[in-house]
């Protein structure tokens, strides 16, 4: 009896009656050249977007800036280029996943029948608990991390050289141009998750490549109180380089920690191993002298690259009051790879399901104007992406605190390495 | 993959410190949990977001105002306090009495709009605590020890030796004991439960500042991320007995050498327990130890009558 | 609970939960009332509400399972997660790994939970209180650390896959959506009648329980244990065959809950999900299997309304999706905010949950024109 009563209110709050377009979920297939038909997330006037972040919580300060990036990119696709293809506006619908694989599941469903496709999923658990639902009603999303796994989906538009590649691309430039050798002992320090994984494989590939081995590998929990013991194993072992896979904090008391305890090895991070705030931190002269991180593209503001010199005018226009950040840039990306696969399936007449999957298949590359490299497209067997990195140290004076020591660096072997679906 | 290697002696008294300096930050916050405890008989879960907000507190006086950062901790540990003393006046007080299911509920429901509101004021965003032991180190028997981790564990010293003197000399502390352990006679004897309780909170919150202040301290960065920590001071608590002061830090200390000892020894010895043990070795411990002593080891024993 | 209008004329009259209409004929009006919902409900919800509402069945279903274990046996617990665990990762892999039918995994769930639950249960005999809450903390945190190494079974920290896990009984296929009297309908109508029908069941289960003399021994557990025991309650018995009971409904939630998502990993049976159950028999009520389901209906339905609802109107003003738009609050905290006030506001005013508040109002019903 009470039951009815909860499910009463339930029913008030619920809202939304049944569509017939629920249980069928297809939408006409425009003629081919002519104006799109409508469909889900796309009314014949403005085409919708959706973009699942954690806005609170410990990943926010991550999912902020990214979503920002995708923001003020269509902020001046709309206000300049008047829209995808010169009429359509596009409209962002952001939701919060609180970085919770369930609540993200269950915004994604809540918003799947209103938009085109996913401009961004953020968080490695939350695009795994999502795949097989995208695969299943055939929507395309854009992930917002670098995992080699992306490469061969079907339906992710991943972006960007993987962590894979990353670490070899770093190791090979250590050791063959950054001060190292093949004698040079090589660790790892890493989570103890998936991306940590990743890192580490990558690693493994290059020393198998280089003919060298392993000296150690440490892992630690993500948001590790005290890494005491990590430092002591890789100072125990004589550890001369050590690759390192984390998040932020966790680099600021890992390296604070090796700092305290006198180990001074060759650190080089992956790309979500640094933060702006390094540049305040009482850690930053050991990082001057110790820290090498691995990206990709230009130093930021340098407009040689016509990408950047975009990137900074619409980050001037359309979002002022954002601090250079390395995942404000990211999420930028992610809106312009976005728009590329946009733009074909507008020139085909056809914004369905099917006619994005086909659109994103049909392009040769996809084109960051070289802050990111230049990513071979097609279909997802045909994917390549960039294979080269660019390494940059450590320096205050510097915009987000990074210096670039050298750009575009491909390591030989960097082309061997296979991607393959999970 | 395990590597044989050489685990010094000197890494054993490394970790060992450095299994302490852990267990002090632990200890700061048990102690937070302990003194709501012994006073109201209810386990505080909002203890974790006073010591994120004592944190953020320490960073604003101390980076955003620019003030002297002792005197921005002092702040943050009275501004702490007084957060403490409101909670308890605006729900705790109208739940005594109730089962403590529901008044633990109550604290998990203040959790999480603290936790929120702090990040809604300071934003997602890392920083930095702005205190002046960095990472500077010195050298003591070979060991070497971080500032930041000396003035932790004084601080614990400190906050310990307060307790014990508040306890036991003070009257608001000999009421405390009393309403603890009998808040009806207490109350037939004139001790007044509102004040005990509300000193109890902001002792809790004068406390948690200070925890969280050593938690963000050095090149380790604020983030709201800083409060999940305060789960492991649970183990402690308990291990300790929940209402022993006493127990709580040294509950905490235990957790910390436990922690830092399975971290150092684990991938060597037993790699096949999988990684990261050190997060579930804690547990372990606590209950072997209270499977021999079921109250914790300076706990209270519940005598139960029929 | 009896009513006003008759006398119970025996002690089976007296258990009873149903009996002839002309007798009880408010509960038989219910009964059908509630049939009439269920089965009009997916025809008339869209599949995103549909969703909340088959989440709403399978955490209603764990909650009555912990109520069995706190609310009436009193034994706080805050490991049930850990169980929901156990049986989503059992249903994944027999069902999603190894192709077992779906009534097979099902029953393997909930076994798998029982057992794992009889083995936990001897330490509620040595451990009282707000000991044994934090070993159950315990039990969560070992879960996580089992599920992220056990690289074999539950895929490590990458988590397994539910989608190849059959959901059929018979000729129903849940997973394609039922086909009946011609008509087609989708995974969420199918899935929201599947999880619905067994809160049924495991409700009723639990009513029986309750009223039977086990029932009787929980409570005098739960009220002076020592008591009890010198009027010959066994202990032991009771303790752990009460976790046991409350481990397989978590199993059999966490079953479902894999099958909904398609997708388990670690990181979801964590203390976040623990500490939404306790909340959910809280607010419910403790000690009531009608509030276990109030309250899981509240708790995550309850959450899904701020959510869906906080962009208008006056909460417009104070919250921002944080890009950009002015604000203090993005949604997520703004949500999180929300959902801590209304657990500390009702526990302010209605601390024995929502079934006592129900039972208020129908008392001051059925007490007409006596009521105050």
């Amino acid at each position: 009896m009470t039951v009815l009563a909860a499910l009463a209110l339930l029913v008030s709050a619920c809202g939304g009656g049944r569509d017939d377009d629920d249980a069928s979920d297809k939408a006409d297939k425009g003629g081919n050249g002519g104006a799109p038909a409508s469909g889900p997330g796309f009314d014949g006037k403005t085409i919708k977007l959706g973009v699942i972040t954690p806005t609170s919580g410990r990943v926010a300060v991550i999912g902020e800036p990214l979503t920002n990036g995708n923001k003020a990119y269509w902020d001046y696709v709309n206000k300049e280029l008047k829209g995808v293809g010169g009429k359509y506006k596009v409209e962002l619908v952001i939701e919060d996943s609180a970085y919770d694989a369930p609540t993200a599941v269950q915004k994604y469903n809540q918003i799947k029948g209103d938009v085109v496709m996913f401009n961004q999923l953020l968080g490695t658990p939350i695009v795994n608990a999502l795949l097989e639902q995208l695969t299943a009603d055939n929507i395309v999303a854009q992930p917002a991390s670098l995992d080699s796994f992306w490469v061969r989906e079907q339906n992710l538009l991943p972006l960007g050289a993987p962590y894979q590649i990353q670490a070899i691309n770093g190791i090979d430039w250590w050791v063959t141009e950054g001060g190292g050798s093949e004698q040079k002992k090589i660790c790892t320090l890493r989570q103890d998750d998936p991306y940590g994984e990743a890192g580490q494989a990558g690693v493994d590939f290059a020393l198998d490549k280089l003919g060298m081995t392993l000296a150690d590998e440490a892992t630690f929990p993500v948001g590790n109180p005290d890494f005491t013991a990590q430092i002591t194993q890789l100072q125990g072992k004589g550890c001369e380089l050590v690759w390192l896979t984390s998040t932020p904090t966790d680099t600021g008391s890992a390296l604070a920690k090796a700092a305290e305890l006198g180990f001074a090895p060759q650190w080089m991070g992956q790309s979500p191993t640094w933060i702006g705030a390094f540049v305040d931190s009482p850690l930053m002269p050991y990082l001057q002298k110790n820290f090498i991180w691995v990206s990709e593209g230009p130093e930021y503001g340098d407009t040689s690259a016509p990408g950047m010199k975009e990137l900074l005018r619409i980050q001037d226009t359309y979002a002022p009051d954002q601090v250079p950040d390395i995942y404000y840039n990211f999420g930028y990306l992610e809106s312009k790879a976005v728009h590329q696969v946009l733009e074909a399936a507008v020139k085909n007449g056809d914004l369905s399901r099917e006619g994005i999957v086909e659109a994103m298949n049909s392009i040769d590359e996809i084109d960051f104007g070289d802050v990111f490299g230049t990513y071979g497209w097609g279909k997802p067997d045909d994917r390549d992406p960039p294979r080269a990195n660019s390494i940059f140290k450590p320096n205050p004076d510097k915009p987000i605190g990074l210096e670039l020591v050298v750009a575009e660096h491909e390591a030989p072997f960097a082309k061997d390495f296979e991607f393959s679906s999970d | 993959m395990s590597f044989v290697a050489a685990i010094t002696g000197d890494d054993l008294w490394q970790t060992g410190f450095s299994g302490v300096a852990v267990g002090c930050k632990y200890a700061l916050i048990a102690l937070g949990f302990s003194i709501i405890f012994k006073a109201t008989g209810v386990i505080n879960f909002a203890q974790a977001s006073l010591v994120l907000l004592g944190s953020y507190l320490t960073f604003n006086f101390a980076h955003t105002w620019e003030l002297n950062f002792y005197l921005a901790l002092l702040m943050a540990m009275a501004a702490g306090a007084l957060i403490g003393v409101v909670i308890e006046a605006l729900v705790l007080r109208h739940m005594v009495g109730e089962q403590p299911a529901t008044v633990i509920m109550a604290t998990i429901g203040i959790l999480f709009v603290l936790d929120n509101l702090t990040t809604a004021v300071w934003g997602p965003d890392n920083h930095n605590l702005g205190d002046p032991w960095g990472i500077r180190t010195r050298d003591v028997f070979g060991v070497t020890v971080a500032d930041r981790d000396l003035w932790t564990i004084a601080f614990t010293a400190a906050v310990l030796a307060g307790f014990f003197a508040f306890f036991r000399f003070s009257t608001l502390g000999l009421a405390m004991r009393a309403a603890a352990l009998d808040p009806e006679a207490a109350m037939a004897q004139g001790i007044p439960a509102r004040r005990v309780y509300r000193a109890a909170w902001a002792i809790a919150g004068l406390v948690a500042a200070l925890a969280g202040a050593t938690l963000a301290a050095g090149a380790t960065q604020l983030s709201p991320a800083t409060g999940s920590l305060a789960l492991i001071a649970f183990p402690a608590i308990i291990l300790g007995g929940l209402d022993s002061p006493l127990g709580a830090a040294i509950g905490g200390v235990i957790i910390g050498l436990v922690q830092q000892f399975t971290a150092l020894l684990a991938p060597e010895y037993f790699d096949w327990v999988g990684e990261s043990f050190e997060r579930v070795s804690p547990y372990l411990v606590m209950i072997v130890i209270l499977l021999i002593r079921p109250y914790g080891l300076f706990g209270t024993k519940e005598v139960r009558r029929a | 609970m009896s009513t006003s209008r008759t006398m119970a004329l025996s002690y089976l009259d007296e258990v009873k939960l149903l009996r002839s209409p002309r007798r009880d004929p408010w509960r038989w009006a219910a009964l059908v009332a509630a049939v009439v919902l269920y089965l009009w409900i997916p025809t008339y919800f869209g599949d995103p509400g549909l969703r909340i509402m088959a989440m709403c069945g399978i955490f209603a279903i764990g909650a009555i399972g912990l109520n069995l274990l706190t609310g009436y046996t009193g034994q706080i617990s805050l490991g049930h997660a850990f169980f929901v665990g156990v049986g989503a990762y059992t249903a994944a892999y027999f069902g999603g790994e190894r192709g077992w039918p779906l009534p097979a995994y099902l029953a393997l769930a909930t076994l798998i939970g029982f057992t794992v639950g009889a083995v936990i249960g001897p330490f509620a005999l040595r451990l009282r209180g707000n000991y044994l809450v934090v070993v159950t903390l315990g039990l969560v945190f070992l879960g996580e650390h089992l599920w992220n190494n056990w690289d074999s079974v539950t895929g490590g920290g990458n988590g397994i896959s539910l989608s190849q896990a059959p959901m059929t009984l018979g000729p129903l296929d849940f997973k394609e959506g039922i086909e009946l009297g011609g008509e087609a309908y989708t995974f969420e109508q199918s899935f929201f009648w599947l999880t619905w029908a067994l809160v049924a069941v495991t409700a009723l289960l639990a009513v029986n329980l309750t009223r039977s003399r086990p029932g009787r021994a929980m409570q005098a557990i739960r009220d002076r244990d020592l008591s009890a025991e010198v009027i010959g309650v066994n202990l032991a018995r009771y303790k752990v065959g009460a976790f046991a009971w409350s481990s397989a409904y978590a199993a059999l939630a966490g079953s479902l809950y894999g099958l909904l998502q398609q997708y388990v990993s670690p990181g979801e049976f964590s203390l976040f999900l623990a500490i939404n159950y306790v909340a959910m028999i809280i607010i419910g009520g403790l000690g009531t299997i009608v509030g276990s389901i109030l309250g899981a209906v509240f708790v995550w339905g309850g959450r899904s309304v701020i959510e869906q609802n906080s962009s208008i109107g006056l909460f417009d003003r104070l919250i921002t999706n944080g890009v950009g738009e002015p604000g203090w609050f993005t949604i997520g905290e703004a949500n999180a905010i929300l959902f801590g006030l209304a657990i500390v506001l009702f526990l302010l005013f209605e601390p024995r949950g929502l079934a006592a508040l129900w039972f208020r109002v129908k008392t001051w019903f059925l007490t007409w024109p006596f009521s105050y």
